[in-house]
């Protein structure tokens, strides 16, 4: 059984934002809504400044608030890691949303139940890979399975030093980063 | 200097979460009440002079008659929020046992039919007869010989309802203001002073609502003490704990409590205090509960752990 993960290599980001367009056009995302967004921090004053451009999206956490909050069984976890939602279960409660550190989750307008990232569940079984890693044009998102020692996920996630978001949060995301400044 | 710039944010979640209202403040608000009510009515049932229907007070019939109508109130509110209502009868195909709203939906689900029997078996005699079904009046007669053994599950389940709200809201990690292992107590104890301001408001006899106030005096001096522990478990945690105690909770927290409490002082200290006071003091702290929940739900929602990844 795969498991699935991704990895953000925050070092070749140039904030295009072609993923987050990218995103809304394969899931056909509500508009004013997103599934992935790209969080761009600047820090100083000028001429010493910095700048972190940190891609954001579901973790698909191994120890997911979202799934053991929901009180229906909507929000489930598969076996290859990627969390879910089953709409038909879904009562529109907000639980799952109020659980997620990473405030990854939100209601569909157009029938109220939870929505979010899928890891483009649709195109993996299609053999594709996310549509934002698809589209990514500098390669700074990287998906593949971590039970597969060949993948280049699993070669990143055994030679580099990566960091999590939120860690003290214990949700064991699945979307690793890849950067030359800690995260907190 | 800092600046964040985010493309893709969600307004629903940033800059702040906004999916819980003024409907959920209410139901939480009913639902401590409630908890209150079962909890007080169903202690006042075993007290040695409501063994008779003349002895026993005029709370032992007004809990477990009040209890379930305020309660079906409250879940009118939740229901109101839920955005697939329709959709509400998974609530009772699946249990969670992870998930504090699955325990709710289902305690709830239990406590409404079993305080409507108490409810029925705590009718007096004399007042039997606004039954107007003759089986209802029957079962209800019936059923009187069991009014102690109801009173002592409506006592378990009372102190359930009061806590489980705040045991959901603290198991958020994501909501630093709501993950205080004090909130469930805070909870139970913020629905015993409105259960017991309730009771001073509608009860008959005027040495019954004096016995309600100085009880009330004594749950709320425990409610500044848990505040204060409230305080204390936020202020030595991680910094979005210590950030999430912003200002005007701090006010709106001790003005729910502080306010209602310096005016109920001197009516104990009074020998026989107008029962107009005694009914303003009451308001009031039902009013400074009602804005504890309120600000609870929309300060909760205010502080945020994500935040903290990006700074
Ligand atoms: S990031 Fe949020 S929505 Fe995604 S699995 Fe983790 S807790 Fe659930
Ligand atoms: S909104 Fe839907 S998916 Fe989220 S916790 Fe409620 S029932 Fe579960």
């Amino acid at each position: 059984m795969p498991r699935y993960a991704m990895v953000i290599d925050q070092r070749r980001c140039i904030g295009c934002m072609a993923c987050v367009v990218a995103c809304k056009r394969e899931n056909n995302v509500p508009e004013e809504h997103y599934r992935t967004r790209v969080v761009e921090i600047v820090e100083g004053t000028f001429p010493k400044v910095r700048m972190e451009l940190r891609p954001e999206l579901c973790n698909h956490c191994k120890n997911a608030p979202c799934v053991y909050n929901c009180p229906t069984g909507a929000s489930y976890k598969k076996e290859d890691g990627i969390v879910l939602v089953n709409k038909k279960r879904c009562v529109g409660c907000k639980a799952c949303i109020a659980a997620c550190p990473y405030d990854a989750r939100f209601i569909d307008p157009r029938n109220g139940a939870a929505h979010k990232c899928t890891f483009c569940e649709h195109r993996i079984k299609e053999g594709k890979e996310p549509a934002c890693v698809t589209t990514c044009l500098s390669r700074a998102r990287i998906f593949g399975d971590l039970d597969d020692p060949q993948s280049i996920v699993s070669k990143i996630c055994a030679e580099k030093h990566l960091r999590i978001l939120i860690a003290e949060a214990g949700t064991k995301p699945s979307v690793y980063y890849l950067s030359l400044q800690p995260l907190t | 200097m800092k600046e964040i710039a985010i493309t893709g944010a969600n307004a629903i979640t940033y800059p702040h979460l906004e999916i819980w209202n003024w409907a959920i403040s209410i139901y939480l608000f009913l639902g401590g009440m409630v908890a209150g009510l079962m909890v007080l009515g169903a202690i006042s049932q075993f007290r040695p002079s409501s063994t008779t229907d003349a002895g026993r007070p005029f709370v032992c019939y007004l809990a477990p008659v009040l209890s379930p109508i305020l309660l079906s109130i409250g879940m009118f509110f939740i229901f109101l929020d839920l955005s697939r209502k329709l959709n509400a009868f998974w609530f009772y195909l699946n249990f969670n046992i992870m998930s504090p709203m699955s325990w709710g939906a289902w305690g709830v689900g239990l406590i409404i039919p079993l305080s409507t029997l108490w409810a029925l078996a705590s009718i007096p005699e004399e007042h039997r007869h606004y039954l107007r079904w003759p089986k209802l009046h029957d079962f209800s007669f019936k059923i009187s010989a069991y009014r102690n053994k109801l009173a002592g599950v409506n006592l378990a389940l009372g102190i359930f309802l009061g806590i489980y709200t705040g045991v959901l809201l603290s198991g958020y990690v994501a909501r630093p203001l709501w993950n205080s292992a004090v909130l469930p107590l805070f909870f139970l104890n913020s629905g015993l002073v409105s259960g017991s301001a309730m009771i001073i408001l509608i009860a008959r006899n005027y040495q019954e609502k004096l016995y309600f106030t100085k009880l009330n005096i004594w749950l709320t001096t425990a409610e500044i003490v848990l505040v204060l522990l409230f305080y204390y478990s936020h202020l030595t945690s991680t910094a979005p704990h210590r950030e999430a105690l912003i200002p005007f909770f701090t006010a709106v927290l001790f003005a729910g409590i502080i306010f209602p409490i310096a005016l109920e002082l001197p009516v104990i200290t009074a020998r026989r205090p107008a029962p107009l006071r005694v009914h303003l003091i009451a308001v009031l702290i039902l009013l400074g509960n009602l804005a504890i929940r309120v600000a609870f739900v929309y300060v909760g929602q205010l502080s945020s752990l994500s935040d903290i990844a990006r700074r």
